[in-house]
Formats: C-alpha cells, structure tokens, sequence
C-alpha cells in the first residue's frame, strides 16, 4: 500500500531520509519512500502495513500530516519512470525558464536536440530575437504549441 | 560533497565510480527514492533494485 505524507515545500528529501532511517530499527513495515520531482511538498511511502502517524518513527520535523487512504500502485507508475520534459515540447511551444540568468522570462521554442537534452530558444520579450540554448530540466512548459 | 547518481543502476553516492558497478556517475539527476527492504517492495521489483538504499528516478 501507498501512502502519501504532507511535508514542508523543500523539505521532501530530508523528510524522506528521517523516516526511512526511523523505519529501519523500529520494524515498521515500510520498505520504499518516493519522492517524485513533480510533486512538490508531498512524499509516498510504500508500506506492506497501514501507516500508524502515532508511532514516534513519524515524528518528524518538516512533517505536516498524511493524506487519508491508499493510493492505488497504478497511479505512481508514472512518477517512477519520468518521462523527460523535451519530449512532451515541440518547435514553436511557449516555455518558461526555471532557472539560470535568464529565470521567469518566456520563450519560444525554436529548435529540441533529442540526443544532447538541449533545447534552443528565443526570448519572447526580448527587443532583439537572440538564440539561448539550454538544458530540457531549466523550462516549464506553459503552452504546447504556439497560436 | 555533490550527490552523484549511477548511470546504470541509479544509486546516489558522493563518489565519481559506482562501487558496485564500477560506472562513472552523473550529477545530473532527479526524482529521489530510498529502498528500505527491497524483498517487501514492488516499487523496487519494477524498477529491479534489489540493494537497499537511495536511489535516483532519472539520471543523464
């Protein structure tokens, strides 16, 4: 069974290393945690029996509570082979850099190299169209194809 | 110290060769997972871990 854990937006990964090391020694039966990139401020525990909050292993900093019930071992598929951003984007989508100088500016997308994860883009704003390449992990996408 | 991921078998270390696979590993990598008993989980038999300890989903 899968349960999902309310964490503080940041805090997933050391969330997630306290209870495992917790888990470890008190034979809780808790064999996997996830955190999934995607899912900020959430963390999934796999555990074969039903979570018990009040067990001093979930007294945790950073921890904000669990969700009520399971989730089905289908829907975290999706979460366990992420599929990389560049091929859910095409020429001419609409992206949003997340990071690097030029973080928060939109851009079009003017050409994708599959095989390197780089993709080239031009900033919407900017008075003169000037080519910045970068990596597939630095954009979000805000609209798939552009009108 | 960096967090590295293996490129084959996607375990989180600090060093630049996988000890177990003996690849050189990637600092780029995302999507965080920790296998406490890997016998018990079928998130570890999907993804065939079969070591326990951290791991990474995605790795360049």
């Amino acid at each position: 069974m899968i349960y999902a854990i309310r964490t503080l937006v940041g805090q997933e990964k050391n969330v997630a290393r306290i209870i495992a090391r917790n888990v470890k020694d008190s034979g809780i039966g808790v064999s996997a945690v996830l955190v999934p990139e995607s899912l900020r401020g959430y963390i999934l525990v796999e555990s074969s029996t039903k979570l018990d909050l009040q067990n001093p292993a979930f007294k945790v900093p950073h921890m904000k509570g669990a969700i009520e019930g399971d989730i089905p071992y289908e829907e975290i598929k999706s979460f366990l082979k992420p599929e990389p951003i560049i091929a859910s984007i095409q020429k001419g989508s609409i992206v949003e850099l997340i990071s690097g100088p030029f973080k928060g500016e939109k851009a079009k997308v003017v050409r994708i190299d599959e095989s390197r994860e780089d993709v080239v883009l031009e900033l919407i704003e900017a008075a003169v169209p000037i080519p910045v390449t970068v990596k597939g992990d630095q954009i979000r996408l805000i609209q798939k194809e552009a009108d | 110290m960096v967090t590295k991921a293996c490129t084959r078998c996607h375990r989180l270390l600090e060093e630049d060769r996988c000890a177990i696979c003996n690849l050189a590993t990637s600092k780029n990598w995302s999507g965080f997972l920790i296998i406490v008993d890997p016998d018990e989980s079928p998130i570890a038999q999907e993804l065939q871990i079969t070591l326990p300890g951290e791991y990474a989903l995605r790795v360049r």
